[in-house]
């Protein structure tokens, strides 16, 4: 019986009618078993642990080059830090608070006379978040254009091909990979003695949401995140100090001069700056946090107090959960996934990109790594030049740079020629009414070649990008400097400054 | 240094010599374009006419050892047209004699001689390697050579870097030339065949402003290499020192130990049985077998039927997730109610009664690993050999979980016991 019924139909497709089939198997599993088996036996060409800017910019890659591809993300949406709780969000709060401080302080002279400002602060969030979720939107989209399987769960090695993925809605699943890209990015390092919550002692994180606007707030570290944050706050009213332990603001990489310039601007703002100061211990027991911090020559002990603090001190690769120790893969002692020069971890198969292993924690940097990887995968060579990776404050005026600092020069006693412009002898600033900062070259004083570039001024993040431009090419400041510019631009001050490296600027 | 380079550039003047009734040549190393020793240079045959392919030597006139100064006759050479003589357009010194007095047939280009600057320690020298320069690159250089010699004499800053340079070899360069560059180039006279000489330092052997300075003798011959290798380093990331974090705590590898030995007793571990008859399936077997002569082997049944037992399972009991507290926190949780979803499961199968099959050990073991390695999505492929080992009648399905997935695995069994007892001809069709 079984075998007249089965016969016929074995040569058309089978339609699954009304079955004898337990209730236990659904007959759309059963009708769909010949699809699923296809698609479930095969391995993936590569899997993707971590959506964020590494690990997302390598899943639309890998699908534009024809790899089958999937990507692991437990956040639920994409993007990673970057998107939803950095890069993105800062960027959000910094200009609107910026324009709100402006319309505060700086219209009159304008001739802009305006009534009542009031600021909003659950308006100015919302704005915020419409911005970040039009943007992770738009990934899972292109995960969809570029055929990028989005698995939404925590994923963990099992063996070196294989993760085991505890999804987000429950369940568990497993995929395996010819090769493997961990990218699962970073998080604030904590600082010891003083507990997260995201309400008084919050991280970046919690400086993008805070529901009130602090009346005071303490800032430990001076470094890029620690300025941004500290600028929005203090634009919408707090009174902000920023606790640094090293003798210059913006992090060790910020040329000195230039430190100095935007540290002198941001105290104009009303910034607080203790450099030099190491902070001790923190207790956020009582009414409002405090702080011990003494100087890092020692003796000066006191005590500060805030009704929220930022923890500041930077970022730390991110790695629990994933089960590393079941590949038997090691960190080194900062905790990033060791690689070679082609990403590759001691399984070759299985590499790693982005702020999980060396180099600056920067999104761009992950992104081009990112694209690296997988040209390495698909067609046997990748490059990231790091030599010409830009970083950028983007605090009032900005701050950009790219290649090296003075004081990195001097260090390593590599003779260079200097050439600065200020923005005051620039046309276009003078008419934005926004003068402050300089551009700032430094160039072989022999073959002229460009080693380094430092803006502090209004635009410098826009700017650097022809820094960086030059730097690859290997230009000189010559090269710049015959190089037309719009007229009147800001641009204008980047190629006086080169002109003032080889020569003489014409307008200063 | 610089004057005998000069030795070697690519020029040849024709002068009257009476004495021999032809014209005497002042030639130096015909058109050396890429010798890599900077004290020895390769001396060839020149080409003395532009239709010249090869020549005789006649005699030398200078041994080696020999100094000789600009305008010395160095050796004597006869075509088919005429005997002329070569004479040296610079000071120096004869390192080597390749091609001796008598040689017939000397082809233009072929190396017959290796000069040294005067003063030269010869023997410390080291004679360079021949180049193989081809025959119309020959002679295409030649009236190049001799336009940028006309253009070099006028300004001696020209001459004294064009001196400087014939170390290298010939390059092509990238255009359009930096800004920078061209300028200076045009500033200088310096030809395209001037060009050409200067070894680029830039990024993907781009001509900088820097190399042709050196070139020009401005600066340091060494400065543009040196910044470039600097470069090249800080274009990679430093991955030296790096230095390994202690191994913390060694749990994890043991409970993964115990995986691969689910016979062993392992407390997290729960091993679920359930008893299915395949006798269903064999009989489909043989009757597909016979209706259509193909033959399924029971690998088939089995990895089909898991695949269909897989699909929506409930969900395991485990701790949620901190995003699933998350969405609880914003009542988002029974908007994405926990589904059910699909498993990874491969039953391990073994017969009840011991079979009479002489099972292939290595095969047998094969599919073991596979069946008990943890989760695995479909390990098998479509088709699979037969199975050997099973029994047609009475096997137990065994699976061994993790004690938060029993339930999971449980009715992941009765599936696969219903769909292979009641319809297997389903899975095959």
């Amino acid at each position: 019986m079984l075998a007249s019924r089965l016969i016929p139909r074995y040569t058309v497709r089978p339609v699954v009618a009304k079955s004898t089939l337990p209730k236990v198997v659904s007959a759309p599993a059963l009708s769909q078993w010949s699809r699923a088996y296809s698609a479930s036996s095969d391995e993936k060409d590569l899997v993707i642990i971590g959506g964020g800017v590494a690990g997302y910019v390598a899943a639309i890659k890998a699908g534009q080059e024809g790899l089958k591809v999937a990507c692991i993300e437990k956040r639920g949406v994409l993007g990673g830090t970057c998107l939803n709780v950095g890069c993105i969000p800062s960027k959000s709060l910094l200009n609107n608070s910026h324009l709100y401080h402006q319309i505060l302080h700086d219209t009159k002279n304008r001739g802009i006379e305006v009534g009542d400002v009031k600021l909003n602060l659950a308006n100015l969030m919302k704005a915020k978040e419409t911005s970040v979720s039009g943007l992770t939107k738009g990934i899972e989209f292109l995960f969809k254009k570029n055929g990028v399987e989005y698995i939404k769960g925590e994923g963990s090695f099992v063996n070196e091909h294989e993760i085991k993925v505890a999804l987000n809605e429950g369940g568990e699943t497993s995929v395996k990979g010819k090769n493997i890209l961990i990218a699962t990015g970073s998080e604030a390092t904590p600082f010891p003695g003083l507990e997260i919550d995201e309400k008084r002692v919050i991280t970046s994180t919690g400086a993008l949401s805070l529901e009130k606007i602090p009346e005071s707030m303490l800032v430990i570290g001076g470094g890029i995140i620690g300025l941004e944050m500290a600028s929005v706050w203090s634009r919408l009213g707090t009174k902000v100090t920023v606790v640094e332990f090293l003798g210059q603001i913006g992090g060790p990489g910020m040329d000195t001069e230039v430190s100095k310039t935007i540290q002198k601007l941001l105290k104009k703002q009303g910034l607080d700056f203790k450099l030099n100061t190491k902070v001790l211990s923190g207790d956020a027991s009582g009414e409002k946090v405090q702080l011990t911090v003494d100087s890092v020559k020692g003796g000066k002990e006191e005590t500060l107090d805030a009704e929220t603090v930022l923890v500041a001190i930077g970022r730390r690769p991110y790695t629990a959960g994933l089960g590393l120790e079941n590949i038997g893969l090691e960190t080194d002692e900062r905790g990033r996934v060791i690689i070679d020069s082609e990403y590759r971890t001691k399984h070759p198969h299985i590499r790693s990109v982005g702020d999980v292993t060396f180099g600056p924690m920067l999104a761009h940097k992950a992104e081009e790594e990112a694209v690296a990887a997988i040209e390495h995968i698909k067609k046997g060579h990748g490059h990231v030049n790091y030599a010409a990776i830009p970083s950028v404050m983007y605090t009032h005026p900005e701050v950009a740079w790219v290649g090296q600092s003075e004081q990195d020069l001097k260090n390593q006693n590599i003779p260079y020629r200097v050439g600065t412009f200020p923005f005051s002898a620039n046309s276009r600033a003078k008419t934005n009414l926004d003068t402050d900062g300089l551009v700032k070259m430094l160039a072989d004083p022999e073959t002229d070649r460009l080693l380094g570039v430092h803006i502090v001024g209004p635009n410098a993040g826009e700017m650097i990008a022809e820094g960086t431009l030059a730097l690859e090419y290997g230009a000189s400041s010559e090269d710049i400097a015959r190089t037309c510019h719009a007229h009147p631009t800001l641009a204008e001050a980047f190629k006086e400054a080169a002109m003032a490296t080889h020569g003489k600027a014409i307008h200063f | 240094m610089a004057s005998f380079a000069a030795v070697c550039r690519a020029t040849a003047r024709l002068s009257s010599n009476p004495a021999v009734g032809a014209r005497g040549l002042y030639i130096c190393a015909a058109f050396t374009s890429s010798s890599r020793c900077l004290a020895a240079q390769n001396f060839t045959m020149p080409a003395l006419s532009p239709t010249m392919t090869e020549g005789n030597i006649a005699a030398w006139n200078v041994k080696e050892g020999d100094s000789f100064s600009a305008g010395d006759v160095l050796l004597e050479i006869e075509t088919d047209k005429a005997t002329m003589d070569v004479e040296a357009q610079e000071d120096g010194v004869m390192f080597k004699i390749l091609s001796q007095g008598g040689a017939k047939g000397v082809q233009v280009g072929t190396r017959i001689a290796v000069v040294a600057e005067p003063g030269d320690d010869l023997s410390s020298l080291e004679v360079p390697a021949e180049e193989k320069a081809s025959q119309p690159a020959e002679s295409a250089s030649k009236g190049g050579a001799a336009a940028s010699q006309a253009s070099n004499s006028g300004s001696s800053q020209s001459k004294s870097s064009a001196v400087n340079t014939s170390g290298g070899g010939s390059y092509v360069h990238k255009l359009p030339l930096l800004p920078s560059t061209g300028h200076l180039a045009a500033q200088k006279g310096l030809s395209e065949e001037d060009l050409s000489k200067i070894k680029p330092t830039g990024p993907n052997g781009r001509l900088l402003k820097g190399d042709v300075l050196a070139f020009l003798g401005t600066i340091d011959a060494e400065t543009p290499a040196t910044i470039s290798s600097r470069f090249e380093k800080l274009g990679h990331l430093d991955l030296s020192n790096i230095k390994v974090a202690a191994p913390k705590k060694t749990e994890e590898p043991a409970k993964k130990e115990a995986a691969p030995a689910p016979k062993a007793p392992v407390i997290e571990n729960l091993e679920i049985n359930v008893p299915v008859s395949l006798s269903k399936v064999v009989e489909v077997q043989n009757k597909i077998n016979e209706t259509l002569g193909v033959f399924l082997p029971l690998s088939t049944f089995i990895s089909r039927a898991a695949d269909v037992a897989n699909s929506d399972l409930p969900p395991a009991s485990r701790q949620p997730t901190a995003d699933e507290l998350f969405d609880q926190v914003l009542g988002l949780d029974k908007v994405k109610a926990a589904k059910g979803t699909r498993g990874v499961y491969l039953p391990q199968i073994s017969a009840i009664t011991p079979s009479s099959f002489v099972s292939a050990p290595s095969k047998k073991s094969d599919i073991i690993d596979i069946l008990t390695a943890k989760p695995k999505k479909q390990a098998s492929p479509p088709v699979i050999p037969t199975v050997p080992g099973l029994s047609s009648g009475a096997n137990v399905f065994s699976l061994v979980v993790p004690k938060a997935e029993g339930e999971r695995a449980q009715v992941f069994l009765e599936r696969c016991k219903a769909i292979l007892e009641e319809e297997p001809g389903r899975l095959v069709l």
